[in-house]
């Protein structure tokens, strides 16, 4: 059972947020302004934070900027605004992840579970890592799926790493290209295209449909 | 300031005789006192005088005079003309002389004291022009250095290029053809120039002769009958660039402001349809949700949270649709995988899918590129009998998209209507779709430069097709 911090403007949300989070099993704390949030984050307890963008009082993006320079919890954004350039900056921001409303509540179950699950194995610790079929010991660089032994160029290899590693959760293109090739390589999605192409054609049962690797127009690929 | 008065000719010639006439009567008096030289030399100062002050005819006329007293009242035979060998000539002559060098110089110190204020006033105007046309802003600016100049050299308008074809009842068709000629030669044509010379006006360019333009400013011909000298016109040349400079400044300046309005509208717009959609998600949001929670109880709500979604689907389609009037759609576009594409769009889905492994990469707005998908799939899914296939191939340098059901289709007739909004197919049932599926389809496919089209499928449906022209991405 964990405290999660549910913010929103409209109560009727908030009640709906509560039922859903009981049925997986989490408690709500109810907030429906920035300030109330920052007050129940420094009451401490909090174990993630649900977050509607368009609070009365502050900006939704600049509040998960200063979350994320306290604390290290989880924030998912729960938005109406399907804007996509919105939900890229709020990942970019240090989101954990987005669901767009009206939500499905085991969807969003979901993305809380791969929230917490990512939140609580610090990335130090990487010995092994383990995602569904997927298992990867980097200090090797091995993998292998199903048991299956896996020979990956080093850039399907840190590609699959960091969706691994983020368990779930939706890596923005911006944020893959970044880690995998570097800063100046960050618009160039046409390289995260030809690997996830060549990894789907590694793990994937069907790689034309694909079930692993799910992307997500605009925005990214995270794990399915 | 005003040039120095020119000396009337008549003063001239009587302040000269005068002069003549005082030395005379002077060195006539006293001449044993002076002597001969002396009294001579007092002879060049009136023509001295003379020619400075009235120029040549006036200095000739005291030098002529002079020469006649000297010899009447001084040289010996006194009070005769008789003439006595070379002295008198020398004293005629040096005279004489000294009437044309003085009146000479005197006359280009004039003409150069003329110059410098000529060239001092038109500085000045130069200057003040540019002062006027410093100021802010520009339009304001510009009309007031019209009014300027108009005020100082007669009417002044600026002509434009396509004022010139629809003509102007001011303006002769001389006159037009001498406008045309400054504009796109860039020379200063019409009245008081070599081209085109019997026009009322004179057109001079706004820009430097290398520089194209499309306006020109007109300067109606001196109302005193006068025509304007080159110096003159050099100069009107350089304020008219001054005028152009202030005109391109305004132009700048104009669209900047239409820019800002422009993004000012288009944020409200975007701000407009982004809260109607926050405002509109909301309630849904906590209809579905508790829809959602009531239907593993109960079918009833299964049907009303099926109904809720669509309101969803509806919403996104007017949303997309607004969009697509308002013009505000900028797709951005990026290398796509179809693979993605069909997985997000299919997802969940009793969709059939063929698409090749090796599938060239797309270039499209992925959220557009899936709106397109799940429109075309969601309009295949209302009429299929039980099958939608979702198919992709290369064809050439294009990639073509399928979707296909074996629906009844829809008769050749109808197929270009159905990408209009509202459209209904006769004899079909539409009332489950926004009504605007298909044309937003085709909106976002026309803003990323896809076709879409619509034929048979093999066993009857109807098949859609949209094609993905293959581009060479541009090097970064």
């Amino acid at each position: 059972m964990s405290r999660i911090l549910c913010v929103d403007d409209e109560p009727a949300i908030l009640r709906l947020l509560a039922v859903v989070l009981a049925h997986g099993g989490h408690e709500a704390v109810p907030a429906v302004t920035a300030a109330e949030a920052m007050a129940a984050l420094a009451r401490g307890g909090i174990k993630a934070v649900l977050l509607d963008l368009g609070l009365p009082d502050r900006d939704g993006l600049e509040l998960i900027a200063a979350i994320r320079t306290q604390y290290t919890i989880p924030v998912i954004v729960v938005s109406a605004r399907g804007d996509v350039a919105e939900k890229v900056a709020a990942l970019d921001l240090g989101a954990a992840d987005y669901v767009t409303k009206p939500f499905d509540g085991d969807e969003l179950r979901a993305r809380l579970r791969a929230a917490l699950r990512s939140g609580a194995s610090p990335a130090g610790d990487s010995a092994l890592l383990v995602h569904g079929p997927i298992r990867m010991i980097p200090d090797r660089h091995q993998a292998d799926i199903a048991g299956r032994a896996l020979a990956l160029t080093p850039k399907e290899y840190a590609v699959l790493e960091a969706l691994v590693e983020a368990g779930g959760r939706i890596l923005t293109h911006a944020a893959l290209l970044e880690r995998v090739w570097g800063k100046a390589h960050r618009d160039d999605v046409e390289y995260l295209r030809v690997a996830v192409r060549a990894l789907r054609l590694k793990i994937e049962d069907d790689p034309s449909q694909p079930v692993l690797i799910r992307n997500e127009p605009g925005i990214g690929y995270r794990l399915g | 300031m005003r040039p120095p008065a020119i000396p009337s000719a008549v003063t001239s010639y009587a302040l000269a005789l005068l002069g003549v006439a005082g030395v005379a009567w002077l060195t006539s008096a006293w001449l044993p006192l002076l002597g001969l030289t002396s009294a001579a030399l007092l002879y060049l100062l009136p023509v001295l005088y003379a020619a400075a002050r009235g120029g040549v005819g006036p200095g000739l006329v005291a030098a002529l005079v002079a020469a006649g007293a000297y010899n009447f009242l001084l040289l010996p035979p006194r009070f005769s003309f008789r003439v006595h060998g070379l002295e008198n000539l020398v004293s005629l002559f040096v005279l004489v002389a000294v009437a044309l060098v003085t009146s000479r110089l005197a006359i280009r110190l004039r003409a150069r004291e003329a110059e410098a204020l000529e060239r001092a006033r038109m500085s000045e105007e130069a200057a003040v022009l540019s002062a006027a046309l410093a100021g802010h802003p520009a339009h304001s600016a510009l009309q007031r250095g019209i009014d300027l100049l108009a005020g100082r050299h007669g009417d002044l308008v600026l002509l434009a290029d396509d004022a010139l074809s629809a003509g102007s009842a001011a303006c002769s068709s001389l006159d037009l053809a001498a406008a045309a000629w400054a504009i796109h030669n860039g020379d200063v044509t019409g009245h008081g120039t070599e081209v085109m010379s019997a026009a009322d006006w004179t057109f001079i360019p706004l820009a430097p002769k290398n520089r194209l333009d499309t306006q020109v400013a007109a300067l109606a011909r001196p109302a005193n009958g006068t025509t304007r000298r080159l110096a003159e016109l050099e100069h009107l040349r350089q304020l008219a660039l001054l005028l152009g400079q202030c005109r391109d400044r305004d132009v700048l300046e104009s669209e900047r402001r239409e820019r800002e309005l422009l993004e000012q509208s288009d944020r409200l717009r975007r701000t407009f349809l982004a809260s109607l959609a926050h405002d509109f998600r909301t309630p849904l949001t906590v209809i579905t949700g508790r829809l959602a929670l009531l239907a593993h109880d109960s079918p009833d709500a299964r049907d009303a949270l099926v109904a809720a979604q669509r309101l969803d689907r509806m919403m996104a389609d007017l949303l997309g649709a607004a969009r697509i009037e308002e013009g505000s759609l900028v797709p951005a576009m990026e290398s796509v995988d179809l693979v993605d594409a069909f997985g997000t769009a299919c997802d969940g889905l009793a969709v059939a899918r063929t698409i090749p492994a090796d599938l060239p990469f797309v270039t499209g707005d992925p959220v557009l590129l899936h709106h397109i998908l799940a429109n075309l799939i969601d309009n295949a899914l209302r009429h299929a009998a039980s099958q939608v296939t979702l198919g992709a191939h290369q064809d050439g340098d294009a990639i073509l998209v399928t979707v296909s059901d074996d629906g009844p289709g829809v008769p050749a007739a109808d197929r270009q209507r159905v990408f209009e909004r509202f459209a209904r197919v006769e004899g079909t049932d539409r009332t489950t779709g926004s009504g605007l599926g298909l044309a937003i389809v085709k909106g976002f496919a026309d803003a990323m430069g896809m076709t879409i089209s619509i034929g048979a499928a093999p066993g009857g449906g109807a098949c859609f097709t949209l094609a993905i022209p293959l581009v060479e991405r541009p090097p970064k």
